[in-house]
């Protein structure tokens, strides 16, 4: 036991030691080339084409028979969302989708908002652009990019781009009006999946930093949860001078230090030493619980995708009601953790069955989930927090939205070490992981006030030159 | 006066004596007294556990059956089957390779013949009976000719995930008939007894939580009890490993002999990560062989780094089992692949590199398709997977009970590409009766399926000298 503890403080002395301060350098844009084969010596084609959602007739009878023929496991007695998925429930959403689920109607949804595609860097990438239906006399848009994450899609703004575009008809403040831009990431709905190895969060950020260009901006601002989160702060580490301002509703702690062993073993009782607010301690500790123990029994997803996509991938791209399992497991213990002791997983409590389907077929339809996965191996492979990206600050301003049912909580303290300029941080009410779907309004109040408030300082500044 | 002394001697003399006898006698008693498992009991039927009537225990012949929906319905699947196009150059990096996956399901569409393969299981005896609420399967072989004046022993092999029964088909002759198939130890002679883990192929599952490795244990010595048998061997690897064991730590007065083709020490604490550290510049101080460096090191590359990678699959289905196997059970295309991905890793970790995982080189698609075959006939994956919670959520670190310790004569045969390598000095930290230690020349994980020479060779090696003891 003794020795144990030794060592234990012997390695803590040693990593301090070690340890050297953040770097405060641009994080290098990074040129690839993801398409089929060679790289072809002509240019790339670099018009931005209209684009729809389309289905068919056999496209739809290929998943019903899909649906028909599953095949469903017993669950154990008692054992409603502890286990995955819960079969029995399962049922009940496969039903509801062959019967009342109408693809075709949900795909007029997709499209009431113009989408595009446009090749860069060898594939074609998807993307949604929502201008403001009317401006205001001597007001300009914003520009506002949206990232999704992993398991969500472009189809989680579809709430929050009215709120965001037409805010003053929605009972917001009309001060500051947006045009969204939500691509698909690489790999993701009807983005071209990529050919190559290696397309982590920094090639993404680099591919939408080329889109935010091709589409004539030049400063704009980030928003982003779940991968969208790091691919957004990588874009505000490549070109902190066109992002404007970065908001983000999940802020994870890749780089852990002695200081954060220190503030998980002692933050319950001495929080202010560690910066800890009374909200913080709430949502972290107990620590072994709800950090340590939570996340090794949330996480093995991630460990099978960081490892072995393609053959996880396998099954769910050939089995829509595995495809579902999978997807809805995470929108229901993402969204709030009891929901796991809930025999339906509580999933209709925060959205509607159209639209957790909606997000699955897109999955479905372009057959993307093998390569979805990919991008953890991709991001994870070398292990965390090991990357360059995860030693660079950010200087951008940055606010975030941090959510009570979100996976892991990060408390402002930790988050400052590496978003060196938060302008806001706010301790949201209520709503989980999948924000933007689950709570457009809080998200989108926070969003304004943020952006207010950069451009406040903006102007000021501008004033004092 | 002297009188009255040696009197009072007389008396005073044997009941010291006794009294210090007896003191010895116990304390001679309790070190030799073994700790074991506690046997208890269980009920893992549906609903409530009846509390009138006595379980039936009759011993029901069984044989696979098919039919035509069966094939038909797999083969609508086969054709229907959607894949991802693999990165380029990945070989089997990301996982299994679907170009190549491509060409397994051509051959399973095609050429495969489940009826064949149907007859091929079917021609050993299956059984099924109820133990504790659950229909359990196993196959019983007992050897055609026994020759004169030789007792038979009864062997109970244990498969593991994702493996089955069938894994022992070609070890089986070996072992029932090993005169017959040139095995030099030709005086022992066993009857095998295979059994299906409870929420393995032909077994039924268990329809209460909490099933795991200690429950299996004690079914089936029960079993073996029900069968007839006092006494007996038993042999597994991977979760065969764990529950022979917990049976060796359970009732050690039935178990003749326990062989091992993987041992399970967990990470072994402190102790063990400091021995490695050490024991990386000089191995003798710590108690390793030469071949035990050779298997270990580099370490953190070889053992840390290998097990971050590999065991994704672990960690997915100790923690959420149901949506793990959701979609494999409904894809026997993805099935397949999440199988086969273990038969090719665990064989021999350079397969990584290769563009169809080195799976024919060792195996062939007619053995490997009739190991997955048995998975999706009897939609097994999702119980399967949950034994990894059950298990897990109880012990993490899968480790073995040192304070109980295993005494029974033990014999381990390590395998160079086994997942992880334990060396004969950890293992006798809780093997306390290692008989044999062998390292085996070549071979992985599924020893019996790939290696059935070798194993029962190592087996009947083992065997020998336990009996001559």
């Amino acid at each position: 036991m003794l020795l144990e503890v030794f060592l234990v403080l012997g390695t803590v002395v040693i990593y301090f030691l070690l340890s050297r301060k953040e770097e405060a350098t641009l994080l290098p844009l990074k040129e690839g080339w993801w398409g089929k084969g060679q790289k072809p010596d002509t240019e790339e084609d670099k018009t931005i084409r209209p684009f729809k959602v389309e289905t068919t007739e056999e496209e739809l009878s290929d998943l019903f028979r899909r649906l028909d023929q599953a095949r469903f496991t017993e669950p154990l007695e008692n054992s409603r969302f502890h286990y995955g998925t819960n079969s029995k429930y399962l049922r009940k959403v496969v039903s509801y989708w062959k019967n009342q689920f109408n693809w075709k109607k949900q795909v007029e949804v997709l499209n009431k908002y113009p989408q595009f595609k446009t090749k860069i860097q060898g594939i074609d990438v998807h993307f949604v652009h929502v201008k403001p239906p009317c401006l205001p006399e001597g007001q300009s848009a914003k520009p506002l990019l949206m990232v999704h994450g992993w398991p969500g899609s472009f189809y989680e703004f579809y709430k929050i781009i009215p709120l965001l575009t037409d805010p003053a008809s929605h009972g917001l403040s009309g001060e500051h009006v947006f045009e969204v831009i939500c691509p698909s990431i690489p790999g993701y709905g009807f983005s071209e999946a990529p050919h190559k190895k290696g397309f982590d969060s920094v090639s993404a950020a680099s591919v939408f930093y080329e889109l935010m260009l091709r589409l004539g901006f030049n400063e704009f601002y980030a928003q982003g949860g779940d991968a969208g989160w790091l691919i957004c702060t990588n874009l505000a580490q490549i070109a902190p001078s066109q992002v404007k301002g970065l908001h983000l509703n999940l802020a994870l702690v890749t780089k852990m230090g002695v200081i954060h062993l220190l503030s998980v073993l002692l933050g319950r009782y001495l929080p202010g030493l560690f910066g800890f607010q009374d909200e913080d301690v709430k949502r972290m500790f107990p620590f072994l619980q709800k950090g340590l123990y939570k996340s090794l029994v949330e996480s093995g997803y991630a460990h099978i995708q960081a490892t072995k996509p393609d053959t996880v991938g396998c099954g769910l791209n050939d089995s829509p009601v595995g495809l579902a399992a999978y997807i809805l497991e995470k929108f229901s213990t993402w969204t709030d953790p009891e929901f796991r002791d809930l025999e339906d997983g509580g999933l209709e409590r925060k959205f509607s069955l159209d639209d957790l389907l909606t997000n699955i077929m897109i999955y479905w339809v372009s057959g993307c989930m093998v390569s979805s996965m990919r991008f953890y191996k991709e991001a994870l492979q070398n292990g965390l927090g090991t990357q360059k990206h995860d030693k660079l600050t950010v200087q951008v301003p940055t606010g975030i939205a941090s959510f009570p049912n979100e996976i892991m909580h990060t408390p402002q303290a930790w988050a400052q070490k590496k978003y060196i300029n938060i302008v806001s941080f706010h301790f949201m009410p209520r709503g989980g992981h999948f924000a933007a779907l689950e709570e457009p309004e809080l998200l989108a109040e926070d969003i304004l006030q943020f952006v207010g408030k950069v451009e406040k300082e903006q102007l000021w500044r501008k004033k004092g030159e | 006066r002297s009188f009255e002394y040696s009197q009072k001697n007389a008396v005073l003399i044997p009941v010291a004596a006794l009294g210090i006898g007896g003191i010895l006698l116990y304390w001679l008693r309790s070190r030799h007294k073994i700790k074991t498992i506690e046997m208890g009991d269980g009920w893992w039927g549906s609903g409530e556990r009846p509390l009138k009537g006595k379980e039936d225990e009759s011993i029901r012949p069984f044989k696979i059956e098919t039919s035509d929906k069966e094939i038909e319905d797999l083969h609508r699947r086969l054709e229907q089957a959607r894949y991802a196009q693999p990165l380029e150059g990945a070989a089997f990096d990301y996982g299994f390779n679907s170009n190549y996956l491509q060409k397994v399901v051509a051959y399973w569409r095609n050429q495969f013949d489940w009826r064949k393969q149907v007859e091929v299981l079917n021609k050993y005896p299956h059984f099924q009976t109820t133990i504790e609420g659950i229909d359990i399967h196993f196959i019983h072989v007992k050897p055609s000719y026994v020759p004169h004046g030789r007792a038979v022993k009864p062997l109970l092999m244990v498969h593991g995930w994702p493996g089955s029964f069938y894994e022992f088909y070609k070890i089986i002759p070996l072992l029932t008939e090993p005169a017959r198939h040139g095995l030099n130890e030709a005086d022992v002679v066993f009857e095998i007894i295979c059994p299906s883990i409870p929420g393995y192929g032909f077994s039924e599952a268990p329809h209460q939580k909490g099933f795991d490795s200690i429950a299996t244990a004690r079914i089936f010595h029960k079993l073996m009890n029900r069968l007839g048998f006092k006494e007996y061997y038993l042999q597994g690897g991977d979760w065969g490993s764990r529950i022979t064991t917990n049976m060796a730590q359970m009732l050690p007065q039935s178990v003749k002999g326990l062989h091992l083709n993987l041992v399970f020490t967990g990470l072994g604490g402190l102790r063990n990560m400091l021995s490695v550290l050490v024991g990386a510049y000089v191995p003798w101080l710590v108690g390793f062989t030469r071949e035990d460096v050779r298997r270990m090191y580099p370490f953190i590359q070889k053992n840390f780094y290998q097990i971050l990678q590999e065991s994704g699959y672990l960690h997915i289905q100790a923690t959420k089992p149901d949506t793990a196997g959701c979609g494999v059970n409904d894809s026997p295309v993805g099935l397949a692949a999440y199988i086969l991905e273990k038969f090719s890793t665990w064989t021999d970790k350079s397969f990584l590199h290769k563009e169809n995982g080195g799976l024919e080189s060792k195996y062939t698609l007619d053995e490997l398709l009739t190991n997955v075959m048995i998975y999706w006939v009897t939609a097994s994956i999702v119980s399967s997977m949950r034994y990894y919670k059950e298990n897990i959520s109880k012990d993490p670190g899968l480790s073995t009970d040192a304070r109980i310790g295993v005494h029974v004569p033990t014999g381990i045969a390590a395998f160079p590409q086994e997942i992880m390598h334990t060396p004969p000095v950890w293992a006798k930290k809780i093997f306390r009766n290692i008989i044999t230690y062998s390292y085996m020349p070549r071979g992985g994980h599924f020893a019996a399926f790939e290696e059935p020479r070798l194993l029962a060779e190592d087996i009947i090696h083992f065997v020998r000298k336990v009996e001559k003891l």
